[in-house]
Order: C-alpha cells, then sequence, then structure tokens
C-alpha cells in the first residue's frame, strides 16, 4: 500500500469447517471431526459456564443463533466456511461478508468509537499496525451470540483481540485472543489460517433468511417479475430512446480529492431522501405514512411510467394485505437503489479499484472500477452486480444480474429482474453528492425513468441494524394479511 | 452524552426520524388511536424499530402490558439516550394507535417521561429527516 503498510486486499476463506467447534473433536452428524483451534486444546470455562455450554450442545440444531440467520460475533464471523473480502484504506480496513451481506468496519484513525459502551452483535472494532501486523481490538458485544457451532459462547464482557498477518501472498495467519472473565478463567487464543480465494471476481451472496424463507413458503415468489420471468406480451413496447434527464450539475471547486486527482466520495452519509422510501412519486402523507416530494427527475412530470397493469399491482401494493409482500418488512437486503435512501446511513470507502457502500442496515455493496464483464446473466442478487468508472469527475454506475425480489420502496414501487441501472455520484461540494439513478427495466415500465436526490456527508459512525433478530412486525402484518385471504375465502 | 442527549432530543421535536422498514399503515390501525400512562417492564433497544413494553392499569384494574413499538434504538442512541437512562420501572406516557389485529400493540408517536421530557420526537407521520 502507499502508506507503507502490508496490502491485505482480496478474497479469503479460513480453511475447511474450523468455525464449527473450536474444540478438538470426534466426527458428529452435523460436522467432521477437527483438531480444533484452541491454544492448550480445550477452552479454560468457569464451572458453571460449562455446564450452559453442555446444555448449547445438546440443543444446538435449534439454539445456535447462525441457524436462525442471526448476526455473528468476532471470531466467528472470521471462521466462516464462506469467503470474505477485505478492504483497506488509510483510515479503515473494511470486510465484506457472503453470509447475510454482514460487514465489519474496522478504524484504523486512533480514535475511539463515538458509541463506546453500545452494544453489539459485531461489537466495535479499532485497529491498528504493530509492524506488519494488523491488530484489532473489538469489544462492546451482546452476550446472544455463539462462539461456534458446537455451543461454546461468549458473555457482553467479551473482549477480543485479532492479529492479521500476511504468510506469504495467498495465505493470513489470523489470531484471536479471547478474554472473558464472566465465562472463562483465563485469556486464550485461537489460530488459523486464511486463504486466498483466487480467480473469484467478487463476493457473491448467501441470503441465509430470504432463503430460508422462500423455501418454507414464507416468502412468496412473484414469477411476474422474479428470475426469470419474460416480457408481457401485452406491453406496451419498451421505449429505450425516451429517457432525457436534464444535464447533470457542475462538480464544486472544493470537493475532496484523492491523490490520484479523481474525487474522493469516501465518508458516513445520508441521504436528503425526501421521503423516497415511501414514493418515489411525491404524495401527500397520511395517517403514519409520511409525504414524500418526489424524487423522480425524468419523466418531467415526475410520474413513474408504469404499463397500466403494473400500475394497478402498484397500487394494491399500498392495501394494508400487502405490506406483508414488502422484503424488508422481513428483514431482507433492500436492494439498490434503496439501500441509499432507506432512512439509515451508509459509509463510502473508495480504494483503487473499488467503491465499497456499507449500509447500516447490515448490507453491502462493491462497485468493481477494475473490471470489464458482469457476472454471467444466471447469477442473480439482491444487490445486484455493479461495476463502476469515472467520466470526468463523476462516478458512474452500471447495476444488473438483479433477482427481481425488491421492493423499491414501502408503498411497493416495483422492480422486475430486468432492471439495469445507471447511476451517477457527482460532488458538488466539501459535503454534498448529487445522486441520480436511472432505471431501465422494461417488465413493468414503458420508458427509463431517472431519480434524484443529495447525499450529504456527516461526522458520524455507522451503527448496527441487526434487524432479523429483533423483528416484532412480521406476525403482524402475516396476521393482517391472512384475515383478508380468509376474507377472500382464499 | 447526557448533554448531548438533550440538545438532540430539542433538535429531535422539530424533525422526528423514521426508521420505517415496512408499512406501518399496513399494520396499524387509523381508528384505533391510543394514549396510554404505565411503567416500563422492559424496553428492547432494537432497530429498525425499539419495543417498549407498559404495564398499563385499565378502568377495572387489570393490568394489561403492552408493547410499543417506537423509530430505531440507534436514533435515540445518536440523540445520546443510552440503555441506563430508561431502567424498568419508569413512568411514561405515550400517545398511538393500536395494531389493526386488535393486540396490545401499538405504533407510538409521543413518548413523554413523568418529567415532561420526550423521548421520540414523532415517529411515523413526518417525513425522514437526516439527523444531524
Amino acid at each position: 500500500m502507499s502508506s507503507g503498510k502490508p496490502d491485505l486486499q482480496g478474497i479469503w476463506q479460513a480453511e475447511g469447517r474450523i468455525g464449527y467447534d473450536l474444540e478438538p473433536h470426534v466426527a458428529r452428524h452435523d460436522m467432521p471431526a477437527g483438531l480444533g483451534i484452541v491454544e492448550g486444546g480445550n477452552l479454560p470455562y468457569l464451572a458453571e459456564a460449562l455446564v450452559r455450554r453442555q446444555e448449547n450442545f445438546a440443543r444446538r440444531a435449534e439454539a445456535d443463533p447462525m441457524s436462525r440467520c442471526w448476526l455473528p460475533s468476532v471470531p466467528r464471523v472470521m471462521l466462516l466456511d464462506s469467503p470474505f473480502q477485505i478492504f483497506q484504506t488509510d483510515q479503515h480496513v473494511a470486510m465484506t461478508f457472503e453470509w447475510q451481506q454482514v460487514w465489519r468496519l474496522v478504524y484504523t484513525t486512533g480514535e475511539p468509537s463515538l458509541y463506546e459502551g453500545v452494544e453489539s452483535w459485531m461489537g466495535h472494532s479499532r485497529g491498528h499496525w504493530e509492524g506488519d501486523v494488523l491488530v484489532v481490538e473489538v469489544k462492546d458485544f451482546n452476550d446472544r451470540s455463539w462462539l461456534d457451532a458446537a455451543g461454546n459462547f461468549h458473555s457482553a464482557a467479551l473482549q477480543v483481540t485479532e492479529r492479521y498477518e500476511l504468510v506469504d501472498s495467498d495465505t493470513l495467519r489470523y489470531e484471536a485472543t479471547l478474554t472473558d472473565p464472566a465465562v472463562f478463567s483465563r485469556p486464550f487464543t485461537l489460530r488459523a489460517l486464511l486463504q486466498r480465494q483466487s480467480g473469484k471476481p467478487r463476493v457473491l451472496e448467501n441470503q441465509c433468511q430470504a432463503e430460508k424463507e422462500e423455501a418454507s413458503g414464507d416468502f412468496e415468489p412473484d414469477a411476474r417479475f422474479w428470475y426469470p420471468a419474460s416480457i408481457p406480451a401485452g406491453n406496451v413496447p419498451f421505449d429505450a430512446a425516451a429517457s432525457s434527464p436534464p444535464p447533470l450539475p457542475a462538480v464544486g471547486a472544493d470537493v475532496p480529492r484523492r491523490a490520484d486527482g479523481k474525487p474522493d466520495l469516501s465518508g458516513y452519509f445520508m441521504a436528503d431522501a425526501g421521503g423516497a422510501n415511501y414514493g418515489l412519486e411525491g404524495f401527500q402523507g397520511r395517517f403514519l405514512t409520511p409525504d414524500a416530494r418526489g424524487v423522480v427527475k425524468d419523466p418531467p412530470d415526475g410520474r413513474l411510467p408504469y404499463q397500466d397493469w403494473a400500475r394497478g399491482e402498484r397500487s394494491d401494493r399500498e392495501l394494508p394485505h400487502r405490506g406483508y409482500d414488502d422484503p424488508t418488512a422481513h428483514c431482507f437486503v433492500a436492494g439498490i437503489p434503496r439501500s441509499l435512501y432507506v432512512p439509515s446511513p451508509f459509509q463510502i470507502l473508495q480504494t483503487d479499484s473499488q467503491v465499497l457502500f456499507l449500509h447500516e442496515r447490515m448490507s453491502w455493496r462493491q462497485v468493481a472500477l477494475d473490471r470489464r464483464e458482469h457476472l454471467p446473466d444466471v447469477i442473480r442478487l439482491w444487490q445486484g452486480d455493479s461495476i463502476g468508472r469515472w467520466e470526468g469527475d463523476t462516478l458512474v454506475v452500471e447495476t444488473r444480474n438483479f433477482n427481481g425480489k425488491q421492493w423499491h420502496n414501502e408503498v411497493g414501487d416495483i422492480v422486475s429482474h430486468r432492471q439495469t441501472l445507471v447511476e451517477t455520484f457527482t460532488p458538488v461540494s466539501a459535503t454534498a453528492v448529487i445522486y441520480r439513478a436511472t432505471i431501465s427495466d422494461p417488465i413493468p415500465y414503458t420508458r427509463p425513468w431517472t431519480i434524484e436526490l443529495p447525499l450529504n456527508r456527516m461526522e458520524d459512525e455507522l451503527l448496527e441494524v441487526a434487524c432479523l433478530e429483533d423483528n416484532n412486525d412480521l406476525h403482524h402484518l402475516k396476521d393482517v394479511r391472512d384475515a383478508w385471504r380468509a376474507q377472500q375465502g382464499r | 452524552m447526557k448533554h448531548a442527549g438533550l440538545l438532540f432530543l430539542a433538535a429531535s421535536l422539530l424533525c422526528g426520524r423514521i426508521e420505517a422498514h415496512h408499512s406501518f399503515s399496513a399494520e396499524y390501525d387509523d381508528k384505533r388511536p391510543v394514549t396510554l400512562s404505565g411503567k416500563v417492564t422492559e424496553m428492547k433497544w432494537s432497530n429498525p424499530h425499539g419495543w417498549i413494553y407498559l404495564d398499563v392499569v385499565g378502568a377495572d384494574g387489570k393490568v394489561t402490558n403492552w408493547a410499543l413499538e417506537t423509530s430505531a434504538a440507534n436514533g435515540l442512541i445518536r440523540r445520546g439516550w443510552r440503555k441506563e437512562d430508561l431502567p424498568p420501572g419508569t413512568e411514561l406516557q405515550v400517545e398511538g394507535w393500536q395494531a389493526r389485529n386488535g393486540a396490545a400493540t401499538a405504533n407510538i408517536r409521543v413518548v413523554t417521561l413523568s418529567d415532561g421530557r420526550r423521548l421520540f420526537a414523532g415517529t411515523s407521520n413526518q417525513n425522514a429527516q437526516q439527523e444531524k
């Protein structure tokens, strides 16, 4: 790296299934035998904590928080049998995981967290370099997660010191020293090797909860929009040439820039979303739905160019019994562009080859600046596959490979898998970036359309949104839907 | 952080922040407004919505434990509030709307402590605003 620090960037994965049971163990129906990764063999439990560990072990199939797709803590997330990617800047080391789109953001600025003492599943991570070793201190965990799939657990008193060291270009030595006086009699250390996953263009997605609910029928497919739906025969032909958004704003003279001269988009951002999460078209708020000022720039009348049948579906989605169908009510990933205008902040990190978005609602999106080809057509993702380039001082991002399962907002503006998205990020001042998204989606719409909203850079830190873990709403929404279905005789 | 909390409290009265991840109007009934007073039995500092559980004594003397949905805990944390500020037993008055399914569940708009401080600044019927 230009900072002189080792470059840890790339896609990594722990060897084999070492995260199943940290201690040496024989084969079991749900895990292979293993030598364990605890220095000295077994974990130094306090007597009463060992009893709880044995209870956890016996009930592990249903009691393991990760079997419910809940967030893992550190170090468990580092030891999963699925890949993650490391991104590195002068101020941060970020990690994006395939599993449930979890991310970690390690601050290497030397500043303490603004939110010390606030508990979370993943804790607060602060890093520094000791020679060529990245050392990360993690604390402020809650007491709800386990250390592995075998029932080993920790308390909220857990503090973890991680050490990351390159052994060679394809091997990262990982050590974690855990101190948790409420559960263990002394600190102990785990050691593992992480292997570089060469030849993968990026980390994909494993939306554990969405997959589970699709399999159980709790989240129902919509064959009109989900991959591989076709364009309906009766559609008005899609007029791709009709797109006519106004010119982009001028780039500000005082925008922050990187050493290579390109604008620096990094930072903590909130969109001035104008209620886009409740309607892209402007409307007067009513009851518990707030006003939406309307963010549609093109067509000029501010109305989305729906096919007639799709406008009917959009209206239907506003009815109470359809609230259950909004994927974000299930805590699934919001998709793009919705992830930018849900009322939660996000962090942008920028490296030479990537622009990374970390959304507080625990999802991420990477924009590759060094790749020209999108993923194969059959690979379909909640956040799509994004490739970016600079046009002057505007970052232009093209995203495709959507799965069509998203809604654009909670009133149900429609997304199909055929959506292609071209976004522009134009910095106009030291703090503001004008964001535009032009969506071409020939299933529900008659022509492309464009939204615009400002993104405002602020001084703050991301917290964690563990949505699924405390989602009390979904069963109410399901009650409303089921009551409606019963009334309709369905 | 307490001082920061008071500052942000003032700001938050003007610009409520919503953290909706689902349609409130689908879940709650505009024909069932409720005003409740009682003691906190538990508060979940969860996201995108927090939950306050409140013991409310009815006219018949019977105690009902209401589940009250608030905006996100992260919004409260950014306003400087911490868990220890709202222990069980804290007396609150709340205004909101009951769930469509008729359960003792409500989305609450105004939460007032016995000393007059307001915990959240409006939730769902104001536009989403950036926080700072």
